[in-house]
């Protein structure tokens, strides 16, 4: 007990202890912030229907069926007889549907008479008359919209001459088009889908953009200095004063509208914020000791910016890059809005936003699936974003 | 024999400039006009306080900056104005070991990378077997293990650090190391391990040491011989035992005073010179003499004409009024 | 001497930081007593828990940080229990601090003067003109020149000797009981660090304030301090009169310490004995004695129990076991 210890048993005294790298650091931190990993399960839900889902979907995003047009996801089916149910559509027409809310198709007419105002239909045998002569009839006077006043109001049915209870109505799920069609009866879901695919391929290529030409040209601006920095900010200044919407038109009249030019203008644009971010965090690393290490060793100044800068500002880079995601997809949404996106039949989140504005009124959920697609993603790229940030903070690392 | 480093009044101002329509340009005097030499196998200490000059001194003679005038001549060779690629065989002559252990080891690269990168620029060797070994001997002679080459900084003590460091200064093999304030970023118990493998590095290999501190203690212990500094200028330089025993000038003589000593009985038994007043903006220093506004002894010819370094006994010399030739 | 009255007296004390990587064990059953007008000084390397123990008395630590266990008895009351509320009103008033860097420890946007009558005010019940004579009065007191016209400048035109000075006004402002100065001149150059030692030795005659000073360096405890409390990985080492610890340590430790710093008195050139290794890791801290793997006089017992805090002297307290009363006596020989 009291004697001397033998100090070879003690092991060396120049230990270390074990600790995380800094990216464990940071996924350990990423994982307790929950708004963060819901935005992270966001996102991956986001990429995973985008590359998958068009392929699951069963129809194309171009393929039309203009009988099948603007069903909505909701619909009311009507019992004619037995197990037989039809979809009355807003323009007068009979759609056969299953009692799930399957819908086979468009229903054969044997006579369409538009003076009595009355079209003749056949279902499994059984001859059915669609009326609509009562809308003229019920039309409120003073009114001239047709939309506001309720369908029913408008239309008896009579199956071999029998009216029966129009009021009879079952409200089911679209099991066909789970989001319903557009106005050219396609299917807003597999749209929707498409459209996640273009989001994300410009988000992506606006992240690519802005690492490459972003990081490299803030980082010699910010290692430089004097004169060439003076330069390279005012480059950037002058890029970050006009107007993105100016660049856009500008380049349509050089390259015809679409994808190419949407990439094109963010690439031109969206590097400036991170050029100067880098910047930035360069010119307060590169009076760091570890910098002038290097530079007494004789390291030259790109790998000086490549090995010894830009690792170190990597934490600011990634949560700039996280964020400039959800801004150029919003970008691009927006370009398409107005028209300056991609072109017909594909589709994009604010081409399809912009279709549905013509019949918002009658079909809403046309403009509200886009609607939510895009604040789904921005919602997934922002908490992850914010969640990064606190992640990385150097601030809070101990 | 020359000198292994000579340097002749060296000066280094930074421009400041302000203003937006009228630019007033202000001169940061950091170091001006200092001389001195270092000789093959001689410790130089340099002390004064933040803010003298003492570690831009250290970095004007590495090149990290470009010197505003004056010359440095090492081994026989003015490399004042060599370009990047004229200075890259002198980078493996001349080293430099950094005050701040957390800041001067690149947090992203591993202990082999760090050490192996002064291998690479220098090509000290090609061969990857021949480079692992170079490392894990630098390891071993800094009193570390070779398996610690995989590891990152933040796995290392403070002191652990600080002999990574020295590893990296060690890899090119040099004969001149700038050590900048090395220790003062390290605790008490650790500092003394530093101080001492510096030591041995040079009993062993004959380096020349410019040791930059503001803890005259160690300063004291190690340097053979010792410059004062004080707003950019060197006020007194001699040997070690000259200075300490004999300090000529009134703020040497006032910082040496200052300094608390582990020992109560001859604390309080100490005469302590208390200097009054702040440190002088290096932007606008005192006419003549920077130290007359602090200096009990200053008399007019202090403030009309600057002093010079004059001899006042062997290798010893002191720039103040008070001594004449 | 003054009279023995303790004004404060931790007992036990057991802070620890709880993060994901475990229980970081920063103090560990820290004990001692503060009496009236003296100077303790509390000497340690970064990481032995010196800081962590004024914070735990302060009550200002940071999350995760907790107070385990003890008790801090400030003039009878226990501080421990004590609300935040409550502790408002004795922080800054009977109990102040001063931390480490001047440079960060004033508001930048509001002047020194605003500054000191805010704290004068938040604790006496004084109109701004009385509140205004009393930090004049302060300034004064800590040797910065011209007052009246420095209480309206900004911490950014104060130099940072100065600062520093301004600091220490505004701790002593309401004439507090305990003032806990932590390293508090470890920032400063040495000719201002004299000016500030010099300072504070004027003040302790002048007020009969006790202080806790926080250092690491043994020459400031040498200079100001009545007693020394030495802490090693979050545990009181030593402690004794600043002259017995300095002519005739009793604690492995300590006597490494000042083996390893030069005495720049001395003209020959000495040879430091360094401590080897480096200090433990608190969150596995070792199993006995914190300092064994680095001691050279490490016994079997020393890695399995913790020891005691003998009374070696008179009020020389030692943490080792070389004075276990079956330790052999051989060994003790060997240490002192």
């Amino acid at each position: 007990m009291w004697e001397p210890v033998n100090k070879d048993l003690l092991g060396s005294a120049q230990e270390t202890k074990k600790s995380l790298t800094y990216w464990q650091d940071v996924w350990r931190r990423l994982r307790q912030n929950i708004m963060a990993m819901i935005g992270l399960i966001m996102i991956a839900t986001v990429i995973f229907l985008a590359i998958f889902g068009p392929m699951l979907s069963g129809f194309s995003y171009s393929e039309q069926n203009t009988a099948l047009a603007n069903i909505a996801p909701n619909i009311q089916i009507t019992n004619i007889s037995g197990e037989d149910y039809v979809l009355v559509h807003n323009d007068y027409k009979l759609i056969e549907a299953t009692k799930d809310g399957e819908l086979i198709g468009a229903l054969e007419i044997l006579e369409d008479n538009k003076t009595e105002k009355y079209i003749l239909y056949l279902i499994n045998g059984k001859e059915v008359k669609f009326d609509y002569s009562l809308a003229q009839k019920n039309k409120v006077k003073g009114s001239n919209s047709m939309e506001n006043t309720d369908m029913k109001t408008k239309y008896d049915i009579y199956v071999d001459g029998q009216l029966i209870d129009k009021y009879d109505v079952k409200n089911v799920w679209n099991k066909t088009y789970i989001l319903g069609t557009d106005n050219l009866g396609r299917d807003v879901w597999t749209r929707v889908l498409y459209g996640a695919r273009i989001s994300l391929t410009v988000g992506l290529i606006a992240s690519v953009v802005n690492l490459f030409i972003g990081v490299l040209y803030g980082g010699i601006s910010g290692y430089e200095g004097g004169r060439v920095d003076n330069i390279m900010m005012r480059i950037v200044d002058i890029i970050n004063s006009v107007p993105l919407l100016l660049i856009v038109i500008l380049l349509m009249v050089v390259i015809s509208p679409g994808l190419q030019t949407i990439i094109l203008t963010i690439g031109l644009v969206y590097w400036v914020g991170m050029a100067r971010l880098v910047r930035g965090q360069v010119l307060s690393l590169k009076e760091q000791e570890f910098v002038l290490a290097a530079r007494a060793l004789g390291v030259s100044k790109a790998k000086i910016i490549v090995r010894h800068l830009i690792p170190n500002a990597i934490g600011p880079i990634v949560v700039s890059m996280m964020m400039s995601i959800p801004s150029a997809i919003f970008t691009e949404a927006f370009l398409s809005f107005i028209g300056l996106g991609v072109s017909a039949p594909e589709a994009s989140w604010g081409t399809l936003a912009n279709d549905a504005l013509g019949g918002i009124r009658s079909y809403p959920y046309q403009l509200i699936v886009p609607s939510v697609a895009i604040a789904f993603t921005m919602f997934g790229f922002n908490f992850l974003g914010d969640g990064l940030r606190d992640a990385l903070d150097p601030r809070l690392r101990k | 024999m020359a000198s292994l480093l000579e340097i002749q009044a060296l000066k280094k101002y930074f421009t400041k400039s302000n203003g937006f329509i009228k630019k007033v340009e202000q001169h940061v005097k950091a170091v001006d006009n200092v001389s001195f030499s270092i000789e093959h196998g001689e410790t130089l200490g340099l002390v004064g306080e933040s803010g003298c000059g003492k570690s831009t001194t250290g970095r004007t003679i590495i090149k990290l900056y470009q010197p505003t005038s004056g010359r440095i001549i090492f081994d026989g060779v003015d490399i004042t104005n060599f370009s990047e690629k004229e200075m890259l065989p002198y980078r493996k002559k001349m080293q430099m070991i950094f005050q701040d252990p957390y800041a001067s080891l690149n947090s992203r690269m591993t202990i082999a990378d760090i050490i192996g990168e002064a291998i690479d620029v220098h090509k000290v060797t090609t061969s990857k077997s021949e480079r692992d070994d170079m490392i894990a001997d630098l390891l071993t002679r800094v009193g570390l293990m070779k398996d610690h080459a995989s590891r990152y900084p933040h796995e290392f003590s403070g002191g652990q650090r600080q002999r990574i460091g020295i590893a990296r200064a060690l890899a090119v093999n040099p004969e001149f190391i700038i050590c900048d304030e090395p220790i003062s970023a390290l605790d008490v118990s650790i500092q003394a391990q530093v101080v001492n493998m510096l030591e041995e590095i040079q009993r062993n290999t004959g380096m020349g040491y410019l040791f930059i501190a503001h803890d005259l203690s160690m300063v004291k212990h190690i340097s053979k011989r010792i410059g004062v500094m004080y707003l950019g200028q060197l006020v007194e330089i001699g040997d070690r035992d000259k200075v300490y025993s004999n300090p000529a000038h009134p703020y040497t003589k006032a910082l040496l005073s200052a300094i608390p000593i582990p020992d109560p009985l001859s604390e309080k038994a100490k005469n302590r010179i208390i200097l009054q007043g702040d440190v002088p903006s290096p932007i606008n220093p005192p006419s003549g003499c920077h130290f007359r506004t602090r200096c009990k002894y200053s008399t007019k010819e202090c403030a009309k004409c600057d002093p010079v370094l004059k001899t006042i006994e062997n290798n010893h010399q002191v720039a103040c009024h008070l001594f004449k030739q | 001497m003054k009279s023995r009255e303790t004004i404060l007296e931790v007992k036990g004390l057991e802070t620890s930081f709880f993060t994901h990587l475990g229980e970081v064990q920063a103090v560990r059953n820290v004990s001692f007593d503060i009496n009236k007008g003296e100077v303790v000084g509390l000497v340690g390397e970064s990481g032995s828990g010196k800081s962590i123990t004024c914070m735990s008395i302060m009550k200002l630590l940071q999350h995760p940080g907790k107070i385990k266990k003890g008790e801090v008895l400030f003039k009878g009351k226990d501080l421990v229990t004590k609300t935040a509320k409550e502790m408002r009103s004795i922080q800054g008033d009977e109990i102040s601090m001063i931390f480490q860097d001047p440079m960060t420890a004033l508001n930048p946007v509001y002047t020194i003067g605003n500054q000191m009558i805010e704290v004068i005010r938040a604790h006496r019940k004084v109109s701004k003109k009385e509140a205004y004579n009393i930090a004049l009065k302060m300034l004064t007191a800590v040797g910065i020149p011209d007052p009246a016209k420095r209480m309206n400048n900004y911490p950014n035109e104060f130099s940072g000797g100065m600062r520093q000075r301004a600091i220490i006004a505004m701790a002593l402002s309401c004439e507090p009981e305990l003032l806990i100065a932590d390293e508090p001149t470890t920032a400063l150059d040495v000719t201002i660090q004299a000016q500030i030692l010099d300072l504070l030795k004027e003040l302790r005659t002048k007020l009969s304030t006790s202080i806790i000073f926080i250092t690491h360096d043994l020459g400031v405890i040498a200079e100001l301090c009545d007693r020394v409390i030495v802490m090693y990985g979050g545990m009181i080492m030593e402690e004794a009169s600043v002259n017995d610890l300095f002519a005739s340590p009793k604690n492995p430790y300590t006597i490494g310490l000042l083996k390893s710093v030069p005495n720049p008195d001395i003209l020959i050139k000495q040879k430091l004995i360094p401590i080897p290794g480096s200090p433990p890791d608190m969150l596995n801290p070792p199993k006995g004695c914190a300092f064994c793997k680095r001691c050279e006089f490490a016994m079997d017992v020393c890695l399995e129990e913790v020891p005691e805090l003998y009374t070696v002297a008179n009020r020389h307290k030692s943490r080792c076991h070389i004075y276990h009363p079956d330790a052999p006596k051989s060994v003790r020989k060997q240490v002192i």
